[in-house]
């Protein structure tokens, strides 16, 4: 059986100059599919977060901590599965959408590496996921620095009436600002982007040996809905033998540990929409596993890709 | 290569590097668990109770957002005034959200105060009916606040929420042993000081919770003393009408009208904060010497008879089977 091989002239200039160049052709190409759009649906949510305000529990001490939660949990959830959705629907488009505007003939008759094409792509559908992040972000901010603002105002008025002491006034107000607009908080939006790319990297890898759109998001969702499940998979196995488990549960359980990734340990932003402070540790962590199952990921999108033909 | 060996050899790959990031992943997981950024998983129960999309919805890390919509149902059940409901409702939450102190708050008032004070005032129910339930759900407030205090042990206002149910006349008439409830409550208050972020009055609360527990007189005694001695801030009727009777509990001897006035300053401030204090009978707060130290200021005073509260009848103690008859 004869192999056919691509004869390419020697790619010019640098791998990051090509990749940078087609990561924004790729953003360009997501954005002209109006996908900020949801800016405005996110924008709703954030603000209406603000105003339901419940008035059974409004106890003197606790006021305004139901929204400020609020705030966070609606903007920080919505955050998610807009980031989720993208990451998965827009680089599931990529490719096939390429093929079916020929552009990706185009390319690849240039002399780009296969390699920087889909790095390229990848980096495209990031800084799109980013970008969007960065507005629900700011938005976020912005909502949640006048909710604070406002609650420090009637702590205040609150603990001048009941004779507070100036340091207990004090104290109240620094436990509001602790549950506002903190470093923690962005950690948290990390976190959601760190997700992001690892389901994007998935994505991609997927849709280099698939052949339709949306047989990858398909699989992208599933990756990501069972992925949350692959540390319990993982504890499952480590721990199994002391109840007696059966084998074959034991190797599905492996089988998960091993193939899918962990997004159960993105889950810190529960934890710090409690009020948990996230440390540099934390974050340098799990950019460390992100960073790990993107470069993987995109390195055996590419061992597909290397010598496909179209 | 055969492209179509190339998914095969990848999913080798992807298995391979799971055998070195296996320990990994787990290492990070212990750890984030450690320092309370990753949660302990809910209950098995928890994810029949909220339904198979909240289920998905929490697994994928949105666990805080399905606790916030939970909280909306809750508040629905609320205004319906469906008990059962709002106790399951906050009961789900809290394992979703076990950090936010806020729904251990609300969930705890919920039961101990608008629950149980429905059944004080709904007269459409058998009588028996009403007493029971209004000592359980006094009791499951006060086993909901007990759980959340063990989830957050540093959380100073949960410890307070404690303190505060448990000298409420209206809520230790519950239980049995109120002596314990004292005694708890005064715990609850210290260890509410110590997280060191409680406001002033904390201090002050358990004195009034300590100084009610048969026995340890001569701890709130103390504490009285200490708290008088920083200043007249602390110089509230409740604490000087307290000291007052610890010291009359330490020493019976001496002279109740001149304590009382070197302690209030005046005659006329004492005689009008211990007729106060006297009147308050439903709290269970130490007596020693304020009758006699107000038949002495009166006298002194020269009050006429028909205005002298010593001799005027005195609120009957809490009594929760009168509250209901009379209801």
């Amino acid at each position: 059986m004869t192999e056919s091989r691509t004869i390419h002239a020697p790619a010019r200039g640098s791998h990051i100059g090509r990749v940078l160049v087609i990561a924004g052709h790729a953003f360009t190409q997501l954005v002209r599919m109006k996908v900020f759009y949801f800016l405005a649906v996110f924008a709703v949510i954030a603000i209406a977060s603000n105003f339901i305000d419940l008035p059974q529990h409004a106890g003197p001490e606790s006021m305004g901590a139901s929204v400020i939660s609020q705030i966070k949990s609606w903007s920080i959830g919505t955050m998610t599965l807009f980031s989720v959705v993208i990451s998965i629907v827009a680089t599931a488009l990529l490719l096939p959408k390429d093929i079916e505007d020929r552009t990706l003939y185009t390319i690849l008759a240039k002399p780009v590496p296969r390699f920087d094409y889909l790095a390229g792509k990848l980096a495209g559908v990031l800084f799109l996921v980013f970008i969007s992040l960065v507005l629900m972000d700011l938005l976020m901010i912005g909502v949640l620095h006048m909710r604070v603002s406002q609650v420090l105002v009637q702590t205040e008025v609150m603990g001048k009436a009941m004779e507070w002491t100036p340091q207990s006034i004090e104290s109240a107000k620094n436990e509001v600002l602790a549950s506002g607009v903190t470093w923690s908080l962005q950690g948290a939006v990390l976190a959601v982007f760190l997700r992001a790319a690892i389901i994007a990297a998935v994505a991609l890898l997927v849709s280099t040996f698939s052949t339709s759109t949306l047989f990858t998001t398909v699989i992208g969702f599933l990756v990501y809905f069972i992925g949350n499940f692959q540390a319990d998979a993982r504890e499952f196995y480590l721990h199994s033998g002391e109840a007696g488990e059966g084998m074959l549960a034991r190797l599905g359980a492996l089988v998960i540990s091993l193939v899918l990734p962990d997004f159960q340990i993105f889950n810190v932003i529960d934890a710090v929409i409690e009020g948990q402070a996230m440390t540099w540790d934390a974050v340098g962590k799990l950019g460390f596993v992100a960073g790990y199952y993107v470069v993987v990921f995109t390195i055996l999108s590419w061992f597909i890709f290397s010598d496909k033909e179209f | 290569m055969k492209q179509a060996w190339k998914p095969v050899i990848c999913l080798a790959v992807i298995a391979a590097g799971g055998v070195l990031r296996m320990p990994y992943e787990a290492g990070v997981t212990a750890e984030l668990r450690k320092t309370g950024l990753l949660m302990p998983k809910p209950p098995v129960e928890t994810s029949e109770r909220i339904g198979q999309t909240f289920s998905a919805v929490a697994l994928g890390g949105l666990r805080t957002l399905v606790a916030t919509f939970l909280n909306l149902r809750a508040f629905t059940s609320f205004t319906e005034k469906k008990w059962d409901k709002v106790e399951a409702a906050y009961n789900t939450i809290v394992e979703l959200a076990p950090r936010t102190r806020y729904y251990w708050e609300a969930g705890w008032h919920h039961m101990a105060y608008n629950a149980a004070a429905d059944c004080f005032t709904d007269t459409s129910r058998p009588l028996y009916r009403r007493k029971d339930e209004w000592r359980t759900w006094i009791h499951k407030g006060r086993a909901f606040l007990e759980r959340g205090i063990r989830n957050n042990p540093d959380d100073g206002t949960l410890w307070s929420d404690l303190g505060f149910m448990l000298t409420d006349s209206n809520k230790f008439v519950a239980f049995r042993d109120q002596q314990e409830c004292f005694s708890t409550a005064a715990d609850a208050y210290r260890r509410a000081d110590e997280t060191g972020n409680a406001l002033g009055y904390v201090r002050r609360a358990r004195l009034y919770a300590l100084a009610r527990v048969k026995g340890r007189e001569g701890e709130a005694l103390a504490l009285a003393r200490s708290l008088y001695s920083e200043g007249t801030r602390n110089h509230t009727p409740s604490l000087l009408s307290i000291l007052f009777a610890l010291q009359v509990w330490e020493n019976p001897l001496a002279n109740m009208g001149d304590r009382a006035v070197t302690l209030f300053g005046t005659p006329e401030r004492a005689y009008q904060d211990l007729s106060n204090y006297w009147q308050r009978t439903r709290e269970k707060l130490p007596m020693n010497g304020v009758a006699e130290a107000m038949a002495e200021l009166e006298n002194r005073l020269n009050l006429p008879e028909n205005k002298r509260e010593s001799l005027k009848p005195l609120p009957p103690p809490s009594n929760p089977d009168r509250w209901f008859e009379e209801k």
